[in-house]
């Protein structure tokens, strides 16, 4: 017993004649880091895949890329983008406004307000936006006339028929949106410290300031990366306006290929190519107004 | 002396956790009074009952001539609006353990959020909220945001904030309890200083001695209910009741 | 309800004002014909075809003994609105956006126009996607639906109709296809085959499929979003032919001639079963009291030579009816 207890002391103590001289030589040079062959084998797979993908964008015929120049600032087709963005524009707007009404009230104290804000989200979030611009355009005929009035009193109501198309797009595109965002609103607004609805009440900053200048501000820090990819889904989801019969980017493309159906493929790409630019439009937007409310985060 | 806040049968409870059984307590104007007592207590309870931000279950609070957050109608206490209850805490400064300063807002923009909110005009605001920083030491930090400051700035500015309507009363809700160790002198300092000023601070703190150097008057608080108070040679330094000596023990 | 009327109203004695402005004006013209109760207008049919029609002018005067008969909202309103069910995508040579790449084409429209000039009233063009043009008959946002109908049973339960055209239907495969058709549903056995959904064609379709599994043989049906994605998939074998409108399919054919992948028609059937001839008609809601108008003002072409030079424009002479009827008997209820 006694000996094993002392081995290691006494070998602690003693240098190690044979293995410490290198080891010495080695304590100022750098450590080299872990090989990781699998890696640079998925790197180089993912390279030739990508290399031969972009070699077929150019040396295959049917992509046609000749015609893409005709299409590419083509009036129609500049239309088609013109009504892309008014009505992601407007609806991206009235959708956010909407939500934080809706987010308001799932997170109100009073009961009637809180279960009518979840009904609306059910309900919206459950029918598909092409049901509902299907519905929105049958209007005139479930309803020849929409109001508001005192029960029995005096109505204001003016006939669904007269109903722009555009307002009719918007509104469908508002009313599925505005579920989805006031559920990223509501994220957000829990998202905030209860301490700072706290620090507001102490203070006695009236209640609709502590909303707008001290909740909001901070709950759109994280509002803002959700909210835009609602916005991005919008852009795109703009395409089934053609139900309430507008043409939006790809209505446009869908419609001119059919008079020229050589051309569908070079009016794919084009659409794409819109997409695309419009997408990052909107990404350099977020990354400025992001870096708006990250103000303050950093130390 | 006066009375600064009267407490009459301070009752409270969290689903089936009765956390405050009736507390009557009376603080005299200009005075500092240190509530004492283990956690779960119920003494922040107490404390944010003040100014309304716990609604009682039962009894009432009266700060100056005012009843808070309620008033009498028919014979019966009912809430106040809204509107009546954020006038009343704007008179009374308040001061939390985890500061809540608002991040998205510079030091100085703190400070004046409410003076402005409540209709100061803004450039009044401004060099009142220079003036309240000056004070607390911080006269170089106006345009940082928060999270740029250590702790102990942090809590000096949010002392600064709750001064900002020169309240008569200043409620602190462990002020030092989020610091680390070397940043409490400087914030215990800043409210020593408001001590001497005529203002009455009511301090719930596990600083015995802060307590001890600066209270008035102590209060011992367990399980809802006042233990023991008195002065702090009373109660610190010449415990009573058991409960009280055990938990000095664990603290000192 | 009654303010809508009211609105209609107010727009069409605007209307009127504008018409009888430009009545004016031609009447102050020299050179212009001596003025008679009926006015003649010339209609440009075949225009912005991209190629299939030839640009013509017709004369039509309005034919005050038909215009007479048309419900009074109608002429009060002095325009003819048209519901058009080519969103997205169009079928030339039937209803698609012309060259200019704005104006609504095709010999289904070029007829509106024709009708609307026998009316005297001024043709407007709303284009939907296929459902919502009988949405918009049903809810009276268009007077008529003109786009390639099929006249059938169960339509007839919502809509009247009056007839203006043969409905000939064809299967269009790639020309390195030697399949036929042959009139025989026998010879889809095994085959892929694509069909708009809700059309006429799909169920006549469906019920050749019900047929062959009956007789143990099989029958694949697809459907696409429009003709341009069903287009690709005939293009990349993914179905053996699509189902679809005569026209369509010669329009298509041509276009493609000189293309990467050129198809051909492989054989035809009539729009009404094996039994009828199908027929293509103007759709009115039921008990507009329209359908009979149109059928005088379709007739009033056939017998001064309109009706002829606007199937000669547009190369549909194979799909001319003798006389537009109402409501003529259609692909029965029991093959739907």
């Amino acid at each position: 017993m006694t000996s094993t207890l002392h081995t290691p002391v006494a070998e602690a103590v003693e240098p190690r004649p044979v293995a410490v001289a290198p080891l010495a030589s080695l304590a100022t040079s750098r450590v080299v880091p872990l090989r990781r062959p699998g890696q640079w084998i998925a790197t180089l797979v993912v390279l030739v895949l990508l290399v031969n993908f972009g070699q077929t964008l150019f040396s295959n015929p049917h992509w046609e890329w000749a015609k893409v120049p005709e299409w590419i600032f083509h009036k129609s087709i500049l239309k088609g983008i013109g009504l892309t963005l008014q009505a992601t524009a407007i609806a991206a707007v009235v959708s956010f406004i909407g939500g934080v009404v809706v987010a308001l009230g799932r997170l109100s104290r009073n009961r009637f307000l809180k279960t009518i804000s979840w009904g609306y989200v059910w309900l919206f979030r459950s029918v598909p936006l092409i049901l509902i611009l299907i519905f929105l355009f049958n209007l005139p005929n479930l309803y020849p006339s929409i109001g508001i009035g005192i029960p029995f009193g005096p109505q204001l109501a003016i006939p669904t028929i007269s109903v722009d198309p555009l307002a009719l797009g918007v509104i469908g595109l508002s009313l599925s949106e505005i579920a989805y965002s006031s559920e990223v609103v509501r994220s957000g607004i829990l998202s905030v410290d209860q301490g700072q609805h706290e620090a507001a009440k102490a203070l006695g900053i009236p209640r609709v300031r502590q909303f707008m200048r001290i909740v909001l501000p901070q709950a759109l820090r994280s509002i803002v990366p959700s909210y835009v990819n609602q916005v991005i889904g919008l852009l795109k989801a703009s395409s089934l306006l053609i139900y309430v019969s507008l043409l939006d980017l790809f209505g446009q493309v869908q419609r001119l290929s059919s008079t020229y159906p050589t051309d569908i493929i070079p009016l794919l790409v084009v659409a794409t190519l819109w997409y695309l630019a419009l997408t990052s439009a909107i990404s350099i937007v977020q990354y400025y107004v992001e870096r708006y409310y990250a103000r303050g985060a950093r130390r | 002396m006066s009375i600064a806040v009267e407490i009459h049968n301070a009752t409270k409870s969290f689903a089936d956790n009765r956390v405050l059984r009736g507390i009557d307590l009376t603080v005299r104007k200009g005075t500092v009074t240190v509530i004492l007592g283990p956690s779960g207590s119920g003494k922040s309870t107490l404390l944010r009952a003040i100014n309304h931000l716990e609604k009682l279950d039962e009894g009432y609070v009266v700060v100056g001539e005012e009843l808070i957050g309620v008033r009498v109608q028919n014979g019966r206490l009912k809430e106040l609006r809204e509107k009546e209850i954020l006038r009343q805490r704007s008179r009374i400064g308040f001061v939390f353990q985890n500061f809540n300063l608002f991040p998205h807002l510079t030091i100085l923009e703190n400070v004046t959020e409410a003076p402005i909110a409540l209709g100061t005009p803004a450039a009044e605001a401004r060099e009142l909220g220079r003036t309240l920083l000056a004070r607390v030491g911080l006269t170089d930090k106006e345009g940082a945001y928060p999270r740029q400051l250590s702790g102990g700035q942090q809590q000096r500015v949010a002392i600064a904030r709750a001064l900002a309507f020169d309240p008569e009363l200043i409620l602190f809700d462990e002020p030092t309890s989020a610091l680390d160790p070397e940043l409490v002198g400087e914030v215990l300092g800043v409210i020593k200083s408001l001590a001497g000023s005529g203002r009455t601070l009511i301090v719930v703190t596990h600083e015995i001695g802060f307590a001890r150097e600066v209270g008035d008057w102590v209060v011992f608080l367990d399980d809802g209910v006042i233990v023991e108070q008195g002065t702090p040679d009373e109660v610190i330094d010449h415990p009573k009741h058991q409960r009280t000596q055990d938990f000095l023990s664990k603290v000192l | 309800m009654s303010s809508p009327q009211r609105l209609t109203r107010i727009g069409g004695a605007v209307i009127t004002a504008a018409l009888i402005a430009g009545l004016a004006a031609c009447a102050a013209d020299p050179s212009a014909e001596p003025a008679s109760s009926d006015t003649n207008s010339t209609v440009t049919i075949g225009a912005f075809s991209n190629g299939v029609a030839t640009e013509t002018s017709v004369e039509v005067p309005v034919v005050e003994d038909i215009r007479s008969t048309l419900p009074k909202e109608v002429l009060d309103s002095g325009k003819l609105v048209i519901g058009i069910g080519d969103l997205p995508s169009g079928f030339p040579p039937l209803a698609y956006v012309g060259d200019d790449d704005e104006t609504e084409t095709g010999s289904e429209s070029d007829l509106g126009r024709l009708v609307a000039a026998v009316f005297g009233l001024q043709p407007e063009f709303k284009p939907s996607t296929w459902d919502n043009l009988f949405v918009g008959i049903d809810t009276g946002a268009t007077n008529v639906g003109l786009s390639n109908i099929t006249d059938t049973e169960k339509r007839k339960e919502k809509y009247d109709f009056a007839s203006y055209r043969g409905d000939n239907l064809g299967f269009e495969v790639l020309k390195s296809n030697d399949w036929e058709f042959d009139g025989d549903y026998e010879n889809l056995d095994g085959l892929t085959v694509a069909v708009g959904a809700g059309t006429n064609q799909e169920k006549l379709l469906l019920a050749w499929q019900e047929k062959l599994q009956a007789e143990g043989k099989s029958l694949e049906i697809s459907y696409f979003a429009d003709s341009n994605s069903t287009y690709l998939a005939l293009n990349s074998g993914q179905i053996d032919a699509y189902f679809t409108p005569n026209p369509g399919i010669a329009y298509h054919v041509s276009q493609t001639a000189d293309s990467a992948d050129p198809t051909r028609n492989a054989g035809t059937f009539s729009g009404a079963g094996e039994t009828l001839d199908g027929l293509i008609a103007a759709t009115v809601k039921k008990d507009s009291g329209l359908a009979e108008p149109f059928a005088a003002a379709i007739n009033y072409l056939i017998e001064n030579g309109q009706y002829d030079t606007w199937l000669a424009t547009w190369g549909l002479e194979n799909e001319a009816v003798e006389k537009s009827l109402v409501n003529p008997p259609g692909l029965p209820l029991d093959n739907q």
